[in-house]
């Protein structure tokens, strides 16, 4: 490796005193990503996340993986785009999208804006590009790595690296992408920076993937798949954030004790709904706990009709107490 | 559709959608029957949206009506299979048991049938070489290269075409009345609209013919043939991904010479009939925000290529809460003896929460109407779409006649 692994002792003394058990093994990491199926709430996490690390004085990067500028307006701050931009005072944001990536992999490479240019317009390479779409991906993850090992005035640039990563199957091809790349690529340039990638993914004292899950059906057997698939893999895991789970505030004998007229019927049908929903939720967290080997940590169902910055925040704390009570959990285990 | 009203024509549906405020008037106009004139069905939408299900049970609905009807997944939607009655899912056609489709019926005897069978796309691309290669030979030494696997799975709109191009094969080769393709959830709209085009790029790419015709004579990839140019470009590219990587791509790309004319006449043909009268797209998306993003893009994209969208599905909404007015609640629930004390409390935090969850859908699903896109709305389920009856029960919401 060309630049230093971070200090760990460092490391420690920038988290501080009373950083709970739970963040404090995660938040050591120095790459997150999140990840799980299609419409969990990813980039939520993620982004709650952040601020959570910003809170704890972590000056943090949120990468999006072509995603639009999706941090940004959970945040609520103007998106910046394939360039790196201070969102929030130390919370900085990045879409990291494969052909801005694939310019500046070669900038760094070839130092010459002008070459890689002619490189990257030389009809044949256009072509090979096309074909070798895995190069993409080898660029973008690149781009997110090197953010990780970025140093600036003689320490790393940023203390945490966020990946609000795709969807399972194509976020775990993205992890898998250097060690696939190196078992085709023949010696040259592209392996040596391979190398380095492939061992900073499998690096549990620097990466963590975390999987974010709903207390539903589909989630919890696609993340119950996700979670095997990364072991075998040997990708380091962190935590599962089991997302918008509903409250239960009535016990079944409650209920009846509405008269059953005009008045309260719809009520009644409306409780009776959300309470099925809880129950659901309640099953399906059972499940997932059982079947999984990882912590879990509960994340309410922040209901508003706009989520923002403030139900960011929100999930943020929610978050941070059910990282607390995940290392409490833990601990008071035998 | 309420019962009352006379049939319409398709023509006339259309004709009133676009009069009238789409929307809530798309759920009274009825969204699928608009579907009945097509022999394709392909479900597009954002990752999570129960694509799957809604492409089931419209083939169930047309199962039931009495057509002979297809559905095909990507995914290894097990539960599909097993909410069907099937053990497993291949990938071949199966057909659902009739007693199963009765059950759906509540009991009637099916006047139609249905078939499922889910697409294993590494197959299938298999089967696409081995249909274009010239030789065995060339079809084994194709299987045999270490980029054929990864090509097979990474280049860009791979899978998407891989399902396209077997829809094809179905279309042309079977006597469906109506296949409904689940597509695989892409990262992004383009993916799957683009998929035959990068295809074709990838296989029938002018440069690369021309720039390895000469090393096909000679048998051999030199760089001097390659075309790449000056020296200094040659140098440029070496320090980027190493040269070797090129030769040993380039000598892949041999590999596959002479399947290009066959494959391309296919992919064309896969083109003509995605934008042909014969298909049609259902969008399916949630009352999520980012869903809702997508679904508008994806509809701004079918939209530009000319392509037609039959229907938008608006599933898993939150129906309205009956939530009365603060002061009467507070009044009747004086009234109510043997409550605890903060009973309350807690039904104002309910009936909150679900009012809140109407009308963030609601403010969600006013973007499409802004844009007067109509839709058909599902409410949510209190469970997951389990068994045939939940499946044809979605079917009977979907077509408007809603319980």
């Amino acid at each position: 490796m060309e630049l230093p692994v971070p200090n760990a002792r460092a490391a420690t003394q920038r988290e501080g005193p009373g950083l709970p058990a739970a963040a404090a093994e995660l938040f050591g990491r120095r790459l997150l990503v999140q990840t799980g199926k299609g419409g969990v709430g990813k980039s939520s996490v993620t982004a709650a996340l952040a601020l959570m690390a910003r809170r704890r004085g972590k000056r943090v990067l949120v990468c999006e993986v072509n995603g639009g500028g999706r941090i940004p307006a959970l945040l609520g701050v103007p998106a910046g785009g394939p360039r790196v931009v201070e969102a929030l005072p130390g919370l900085f944001c990045v879409d990291v999208r494969p052909h801005e990536a694939m310019i500046e992999y070669g900038l760094m490479k070839l130092k010459s804006a002008a070459l890689v240019n002619a490189v990257l317009e030389n009809r044949v390479m256009r072509y090979f590009l096309k074909a070798l779409p895995t190069l993409a991906e080898v660029v973008t993850m690149g781009k997110i790595l090197f953010h990780v090992r970025e140093q600036a005035g003689g320490r790393p640039r940023f203390d945490l690296v966020l990946v609000d990563a795709p969807a399972t199957g194509h976020c775990l091809a993205l992890l898998r992408v250097p060690a696939t790349v190196l078992a085709t690529v023949p010696e040259g340039p592209l392996r040596d920076d391979l190398r380095w990638m492939a061992a900073m993914l499998e690096d549990p004292a620097q990466t963590a993937v975390n999987i974010v899950s709903l207390p539903e059906e589909l989630p919890i057997d696609e993340t119950l798949e996700l979670a095997a698939a990364l072991r075998a893999g040997e990708i380091p895991m962190g935590v599962c954030f089991l997302n918008a789970i509903w409250p239960s505030r009535f016990s079944a004998a409650e209920l009846p004790l509405l008269p059953d007229d005009v008045f309260w019927r719809p009520v009644r049908e409306t409780v009776r709904r959300m309470e099925a929903r809880a129950d659901l939720c309640a099953v399906e967290r059972r499940r997932l706990v059982s079947g999984l080997d990882l912590p879990v940590v509960d994340l309410p169902h922040v209901c508003v009709e706009r989520f923002g910055r403030e139900a960011v925040e929100s999930l943020s704390r929610a978050a941070e107490q059910g990282l607390d009570a995940t290392a409490a959990l833990r601990e008071a285990r035998p | 559709m309420s019962a009352d009203r006379p049939p319409r024509s398709e023509a006339r549906d259309r004709e009133r959608s676009r009069d009238l405020l789409p929307g809530v008037e798309a759920r009274a106009t009825g969204g699928l029957e608009r579907i009945a004139g097509r022999r394709l069905l392909v479900c597009v939408g954002p990752g999570g949206v129960g694509k799957t299900t809604v492409a089931a049970s419209v083939a169930l609905g047309a199962a039931l009506e009495g057509r002979k009807a297809l559905v095909c997944t990507i995914d290894p939607a097990r539960r599909l299979g097993s909410s069907l009655g099937l053990k497993e899912l291949g990938n071949v056609e199966v057909e659902i048991p009739a007693d199963r489709l009765a059950e759906a019926a509540g009991g009637a005897r099916p006047r139609g049938r249905l078939f499922a069978m889910m697409l294993d796309l590494k197959r299938s691309w298999d089967d696409i070489v081995a249909r274009y290669s010239r030789s065995p030979e060339q079809r084994d030494r194709i299987y045999a290269n270490r980029y054929y696997r990864q090509i097979s799975n990474a280049v860009a709109g791979s899978r998407e075409y891989a399902a396209v191009e077997k829809l094809y094969e179905l279309s042309t080769d079977r006597d469906y009345d109506l296949i409904v393709l689940d597509t695989p959830p892409t990262a992004h709209a383009l993916d799957f609209l683009d998929a035959p085009n990068r295809v074709l790029d990838f296989l029938d790419n002018d440069a690369a013919r021309w720039l390895l015709t000469p090393a096909l004579t000679a048998g051999k990839v030199g760089f001097q043939v390659l075309g790449f140019g000056s020296g200094r470009i040659v140098r440029g590219i070496s320090r980027f991904t190493g040269l070797e990587t090129l030769r040993e791509l380039a000598d892949f790309m041999l590999s596959l010479s002479g399947m290009y004319e066959g494959f391309k006449e296919r992919a064309a043909e896969v083109k003509a009939l995605l934008g042909g009268p014969q298909a049609s797209f259902l969008l399916v998306t949630t009352p999520q925000p980012l869903a809702v993003t997508e679904a508008l893009r994806f509809h701004e994209l079918l939209g530009k290529d000319g392509l037609h969208v039959s229907t938008v599905v608006a599933n898993r909404v939150h129906p309205p809460a009956g939530a009365p007015e603060p002061a009467a609640l507070a009044a009747a629930l004086a009234r109510v003896p043997g409550l605890p004390d903060d009973f309350g409390p807690r039904l104002s935090a309910t009936l909150h929460d679900a009012q809140t969850l109407w009308r963030a859908d609601q403010a969600e699903l006013s973007r499409l109407r802004r844009e007067k896109i109509p839709f058909v709305e599902v409410l949510r389920r209190d469970r997951d779409v389990h068994d045939v009856k939940a499946l044809a029960a979605f079917a009977a919401e979907m077509a408007g006649a809603k319980a």
